[in-house]
C-alpha cells in the first residue's frame, strides 16, 4: 500500500513503511466500519435497558411481595414487631416466602419464633398463610430445627419430621 | 443563569425564545437545590445512605431531616432533569451561535463551582470508601504495616476503623503506590483532618479535570463551555463521585493531563480548525517531549488506580512514535522502583489486586441485570470468563481502528465504557471515567451512549421510589 497523503510523518514514523505510518485521517472504508458499529451499539443499549427494566420490575414485584408478607404476619399473630425475618424466593420460581418472628415480645430470635409458609397473589395488600411451622429460640431458620409443622409447610416436607 | 435576552434567530435559525434564560435560571436553581437538599438532609446523620463518619459537617446538623431513600432518590431525579434540560438549552444556543444570551459563561462556572462547594462543605456521601484510604495511610504511617499485605481489620484499635465498610475490613488495598503514597501525609492530621484533606484532594483533582478538559475542548476546536457543562454538572459526578471524594477523580485528572499534553502546541491556538472525520491525535504531532509526558501520565495515573492504563496501547498505536513507550517505560520503571522500596514485591502486583476486584458481583452491574432477564439468580464464573472475552474483543477493535486512523481519545473513552459495562462490580463513580475524553473528542456517539449508560444506572437506583410504603 502506498502511503496516503492522510499520513503523519513523525520523526520515527518517517523511518515507518507507508502502511504503518500514522495517519491523519481514517482509512476508506470507516463509513462502513462506523456503521455496522452503531447498529451494534443500538442493539447492546436495547438489551442493557431491557435487563435494566425488567430487573426493576421484578425488584419492585419482590418489595410488593415482602411489604405484603409483613404486614400479613402481623395481622395472622396480632404482634407488631419490627423486625421479622423473611426467606423470598426472589427469582420467581414460586411465590412462596417463610416470614420469621418472635411469639413473644423479646429482641430479634431471642424468643420461640412462629414461621408462615405465605402464598399466592398479593390481596388487598395481604397474602394467604397456607401453612407454618416453630422454631427454637437464639437459632437461624435451619430445616433441622423446624418443628410442628402444619398445612403446606407440612406436605412441603420443610420439616425434618 | 443570565441576563434574559430578547427574542433572536441564531445563525442555524433556531429561534431563541425570551423564555430560554428564565428557564435555565430555573433548571440551575432546582440541580443547586437537589444538591444541597442531599447535603443538607446527609449532614442530620442517621441514614443508610451516608455511611458513618466523624464530625465534619455538623454544623450542618440542624437544617435538614434524616436523608431517605425516597427524598435522595427524588433529589437525584431532579438533579438529572435539570442537568438534561441544561445541556439541551446550551446545545440549542451553541447550535444558534448565541449562547451567551442563554447561558454565560461566567454563570455556567459559577454553576459548577456552586455545586463544588455545596458539596465540598457536607458529609460524605453514598460511600465508606474514603474511610479505606485513609485507613490505609494510617496502616502505613501510624502502625508500620504495609497495606498491600494487610486490610484495616489488622488496626482494630484505630479510631478509623470503625468508619471502614464491614466488606473491606479484611481486604488489602487495591490502589496503586502512588496514590497510597500521596495519601500518606495525611495520615498524621488525624481523623477528621485526614477526611477533609481526602475532599480536598478530590476537590483539587476535580477543578483540575475540568480545566483540562476546557483546555482539551478548545485545542480540538470543540466548544470547552459545553465540555465543562456535561462533567461539572452531571449528577453522579457531583454526588457520588466529588460527594465520596473517589480517587476516581485523581486518576481522571492524570487521564486529562495525558490527552491535554498530546494535543498542546506550544503557539497554542486549536489543533484542529473544523472537519467531520474524528482526527488521530494531534496535527501537527506535539513534540516527543510532550508525548513521553502523556505516556507517563497515563503511567501515573495507572499508579493511582490501574484501569487508567486503558488509554495507553490506543496512545501507542496512534502515535507510533518511540517517544510514548520511552516515557512510559521510564514512569513504570521510577514506579515500580518507588512502590517497591514503599511496599515491597506486593505494591507492583496489579495484576493479583485486579484479578481479585473482577470477582467482585454488585447488584447494579449490567452483569447481573442480564443474568436475571435470563432467568439465572446472579453471574457465575463462566460469566466471568464470557464478559472477559467480549472485552477482549471490543478493544482489539478499537486498537484496529486506532491503527487506521480512528481518534485515539475516542477509543480509550470506548474502552472505558466498555470496561465499565462489563463488570460484575459496577459503581456510581466507574461510569464517570470515560466522560472527560467523551467531551473532547469529536465521535458524538461515546457521548450519547456513556449518558445513556449513566442513565440506565439511575434508573435501576430508583427502585424503591415504586415501592409499597410499608
Amino acid at each position: 500500500m502506498s502511503a496516503p497523503s492522510g499520513q503523519l510523518g513523525g520523526s520515527f514514523g518517517r523511518g515507518l513503511p507507508g502502511w504503518a505510518r500514522p495517519r491523519e485521517e481514517e482509512l476508506a472504508g470507516a463509513g462502513r466500519t462506523r456503521l455496522i458499529e452503531t447498529t451494534l451499539l443500538l442493539l447492546v443499549g436495547l438489551v442493557l435497558a431491557i435487563a435494566t427494566v425488567n430487573d426493576v420490575v421484578r425488584q419492585v414485584h419482590v418489595n410488593h411481595r415482602l411489604v405484603a408478607d409483613l404486614r400479613s404476619w402481623r395481622q395472622y399473630t396480632g404482634h407488631a414487631y419490627k423486625n421479622l425475618s423473611v426467606e423470598q424466593d426472589f427469582y420467581g420460581h414460586t411465590t412462596r416466602d417463610i416470614v420469621c418472628g418472635n411469639v413473644a415480645p423479646g429482641a430479634p430470635k431471642e424468643r420461640t419464633q412462629l414461621c408462615l409458609v405465605l402464598s399466592g397473589p398479593v390481596v388487598a395488600g395481604r397474602r394467604a398463610a397456607r401453612g407454618g411451622f416453630y422454631l427454637p429460640a437464639k437459632v437461624e431458620d435451619i430445616r433441622s430445627y423446624r418443628y410442628a409443622c402444619y398445612g403446606s409447610a407440612r406436605s412441603a416436607g420443610l420439616c425434618p419430621r | 443563569m443570565s441576563a434574559a435576552a430578547p427574542s433572536v434567530r441564531g445563525g442555524a435559525g433556531v429561534r431563541l425564545d425570551w423564555w430560554a434564560p428564565a428557564l435555565a435560571g430555573l433548571l440551575a436553581v432546582l440541580l443547586a437545590a437537589a444538591t444541597a437538599e442531599i447535603v443538607v438532609d446527609g449532614a442530620a446523620g442517621h441514614s443508610a445512605l451516608i455511611p458513618k463518619s466523624p464530625p465534619i459537617a455538623g454544623w450542618l446538623g440542624g437544617i435538614g431531616e434524616r436523608l431517605g431513600y425516597r427524598v435522595f432518590l427524588i433529589a437525584v431525579l431532579v438533579s438529572v432533569v435539570a442537568y438534561a434540560g441544561l445541556l439541551a438549552l446550551a446545545r440549542r444556543a451553541r447550535r444558534s451561535a448565541t449562547r451567551g444570551s442563554t447561558i454565560s459563561t461566567r454563570a455556567a462556572l459559577a454553576l459548577i463551582a456552586a455545586l463544588h462547594v455545596i458539596v465540598f462543605i457536607g458529609p460524605i456521601l453514598l460511600s465508606t470508601d474514603v474511610f479505606s484510604y485513609i485507613a490505609y495511610a494510617r496502616m502505613g504511617v501510624e502502625h508500620g504495616l504495609n497495606p498491600y499485605l494487610h486490610g484495616p481489620s489488622s488496626i482494630a484499635g484505630d479510631p478509623v476503623y470503625v468508619y471502614v465498610g464491614h466488606d473491606w475490613r479484611d481486604v488489602a488495598t487495591a490502589y496503586g503506590p502512588l496514590y497510597t503514597l500521596l495519601s500518606y501525609p495525611l495520615a498524621p492530621l488525624g481523623l477528621v483532618g485526614a477526611v477533609w484533606g481526602m475532599k480536598v484532594l478530590a476537590l483539587a483533582a476535580s477543578v483540575g479535570t475540568l480545566a483540562l478538559t476546557w483546555r482539551c475542548a478548545r485545542a480540538r476546536g470543540l466548544d470547552p463551555l459545553w465540555a465543562v457543562l456535561v462533567i461539572g454538572l452531571n449528577p453522579l459526578y457531583v454526588i457520588y463521585g466529588l460527594g465520596g471524594a473517589h480517587n476516581d477523580l485523581i486518576m481522571l485528572l492524570a487521564m486529562m493531563t495525558a490527552v491535554s499534553l498530546t494535543l498542546a502546541r506550544p503557539g497554542g491556538g486549536p489543533e484542529v480548525a473544523s472537519g467531520a472525520t474524528a482526527p488521530s491525535g494531534g496535527r501537527p504531532a506535539p513534540g516527543a517531549r510532550r508525548e513521553a509526558s502523556a505516556a507517563a501520565a497515563i503511567v501515573a495515573g495507572a499508579l493511582v488506580k490501574a484501569t487508567v492504563a486503558a488509554l495507553l496501547p490506543f496512545m501507542i498505536v496512534s502515535r507510533r512514535r518511540l517517544a510514548p513507550i520511552l516515557g512510559a517505560l521510564a514512569a513504570l520503571a521510577a514506579g515500580a522502583a518507588i512502590g517497591y522500596l514503599a511496599f515491597g514485591i506486593h505494591g507492583i502486583d496489579v495484576v493479583a489486586a485486579l484479578n481479585r476486584d473482577a470477582a467482585f458481583v454488585s447488584t447494579d452491574s449490567f452483569a447481573t441485570e442480564i443474568a436475571h432477564l435470563f432467568g439465572k439468580p446472579g453471574v457465575f464464573p463462566v460469566d466471568h470468563d464470557l464478559l472477559k472475552a467480549g472485552l477482549v474483543i471490543i478493544v482489539a477493535h478499537l486498537l484496529w481502528r486506532t491503527w487506521r486512523g480512528y481518534d485515539w481519545v475516542a477509543a480509550s473513552g470506548w474502552a472505558l465504557l466498555a470496561i465499565s459495562v462489563t463488570s460484575t462490580w459496577l459503581l456510581a463513580w466507574y461510569i464517570l471515567w470515560p466522560l472527560p475524553l467523551a467531551v473532547v473528542t469529536r465521535d458524538k456517539r461515546l457521548l450519547v451512549a456513556t449518558l445513556a449508560v449513566q442513565a440506565l444506572f439511575i434508573v435501576h437506583q430508583c427502585t424503591p421510589l415504586l415501592a409499597p410504603v410499608a
